[in-house]
């Protein structure tokens, strides 16, 4: 069931959901879970649960969106009707057609698109349930599921947000957080150089909230990090010759 | 030779050395661009693939099927990769004039070929020829598709997978780079290459697979031929 605002966020140091504040909800990817794709991803993190596949490098359709330097790289990112309480419409929309392009920008500054020139790379991003935060949830899943389509990369693309609910900076906000608290901050890092590849930010924060969020959901990247490597020496651990 | 698991972004080595696939360089160091196998003999730092699409190399022989003819002195051919390779006029294995007799007369769409990779220019477009020595139209048969990557596994080392297979059914084998592999043989033997191939595939990872291929073999042509 949908719940209504909680009169506080944080009883004795405890989230509602009795995490820390700087405590990621509990993660799970596993990759190559799609026989049909070229790659693919699936992630449980806290209540979110999603697929992500990808295709190519692959001829493009239409041919007129080819780039004769580079690859291009499409995202799609999609709600399930079932995934949040309410039944979302299904097809693209306003919001998941920006998901899908900041998700595209995202993963765009690492995978090396002038190797394939002409051609198309698809990732479909599908949440099956959703808890808050899935566009981290996603680019975390997409780029596994571009390593397991053995698609040239810089480096993986981990996310996490931080954001601040009843005052307090928080790390990896969840739905209830989400909804009531005062602001939320995705942010995808590219781990080995630091640089970033998605900030958005909703709600208010102060120079200094800002930056001590900023650099929460930075660490809260790197223990993504770790897990999207585990899941992929996982699939391919036993793998010797 | 134990090689290591690496992942994209991963640190592979360090300074001056030769860069193969799968790396790439930044600043003083080399990273991982691949999820593969980290492979540094001869001087050479590159990653082999575990995963992924077929790319044409120059040299390689691949299965393609044509799709059609273009500028009518041409067929286009999909040979499983994102580009669709080119085949000449002049390239078929025997003097052919286009403007006498239509290209998709002599053959048309849905013929399967075994050709070789003749050259990939800058702009990827691929060229492959049937004057190579071995190049032929594929007859009857069934295909069988299995991840590029996992090819030179079915082919073994000097041949020596595809030479056992071929001695110990009598089937008619051919594999291409780009992941088909071709098999004519009487219905049981096919499957069981077939099964044999899947096995290869499935099992590329581990030592001692020719002697495990040619034992499964083995036992299950006892059975055929025991009815």
């Amino acid at each position: 069931m949908k719940v209504g605002e909680p009169e506080e966020f944080i009883i004795d140091g405890k989230r509602l959901d009795g995490r820390r504040v700087d405590e990621l909800r509990p993660l799970k990817i596993e990759a190559g879970v799609l026989k049909r794709a070229d790659g693919s991803a699936y992630l449980e993190w806290g209540g979110n649960r999603v697929l992500a596949a990808c295709y190519g490098p692959r001829e493009i359709h239409p041919r007129h969106e080819a780039n004769p330097q580079r690859a291009v790289l499409r995202t799609y990112y999609s709600m399930a009707p079932f995934s949040v309480y309410e039944r979302k419409r299904p097809g693209p929309d306003r919001r998941s057609m920006e998901i899908s392009k900041v998700t595209r920008q995202a993963l765009e500054s690492v995978v090396f698109t002038h190797l394939y020139p002409m051609t198309a790379i698809d990732v479909y991003i599908e949440i099956l349930q959703a808890q808050a935060g899935t566009r981290c949830a996603g680019i975390t899943a997409a780029s596994v599921a571009l390593a397991d389509a053995g698609i040239p990369m810089k480096d993986l693309v981990p996310a996490c947000a931080a954001g601040k609910v009843g005052g307090q900076i928080v790390l990896d906000l969840f739905d209830i957080e989400d909804n009531y608290g005062e602001a939320d901050l995705p942010v995808a890092i590219v781990p080995r150089t630091g640089e970033v590849s998605l900030l958005q930010m909703d709600g208010n924060l102060t120079q200094e909230e800002f930056e001590e969020a900023f650099k929460l959901a930075v660490k809260g990247c790197m223990q993504v990090y770790e897990k999207q490597k585990e899941a992929l020496r996982k699939r391919y651990g036993g793998s010797k010759e | 030779m134990e090689r290591r698991l690496v992942i994209p972004g991963e640190e592979v080595a360090e300074g001056k050395v030769k860069l193969g696939d799968g790396v790439y360089r930044d600043g003083d160091k080399i990273y991982a661009s691949i999820l593969g196998l980290l492979d540094t003999a001869r001087g050479v730092v590159r990653v082999i693939p575990l995963t992924g699409r077929y790319f044409p190399k120059v040299g390689d022989f691949v299965i393609g099927t044509i799709k059609g003819t273009v500028y009518e002195t041409a067929w286009e051919v999909d040979i499983n990769c994102p580009y669709s390779a080119i085949l000449n006029a002049s390239d078929y294995y025997r003097e052919v004039d286009p403007f006498r007799t239509p290209l998709r007369r002599i053959m048309s769409p849905g013929t399967t070929i075994y050709a070789y990779v003749r050259e990939v220019t800058l702009n990827r477009r691929i060229y492959i020829t049937m004057r190579q020595r071995g190049s032929r139209v594929i007859k009857g048969g069934r295909l069988v598709e299995i991840s590029p990557a996992k090819v030179p596994r079915v082919i073994g080392r000097k041949r020596s997978m595809i030479s056992m297979i071929v001695k110990e059914t009598g089937c008619k084998m051919l594999v291409g780079q780009n992941g088909l592999v071709w098999i004519r043989a009487k219905p049981e033997i096919a499957d069981l290459v077939e099964r044999a191939v899947k096995k290869i595939e499935a099992e590329a990872h581990t030592s001692g697979l020719t002697d495990r291929i040619k034992e499964m073999i083995v036992k299950e042509r006892e059975k055929y031929e025991g009815r």
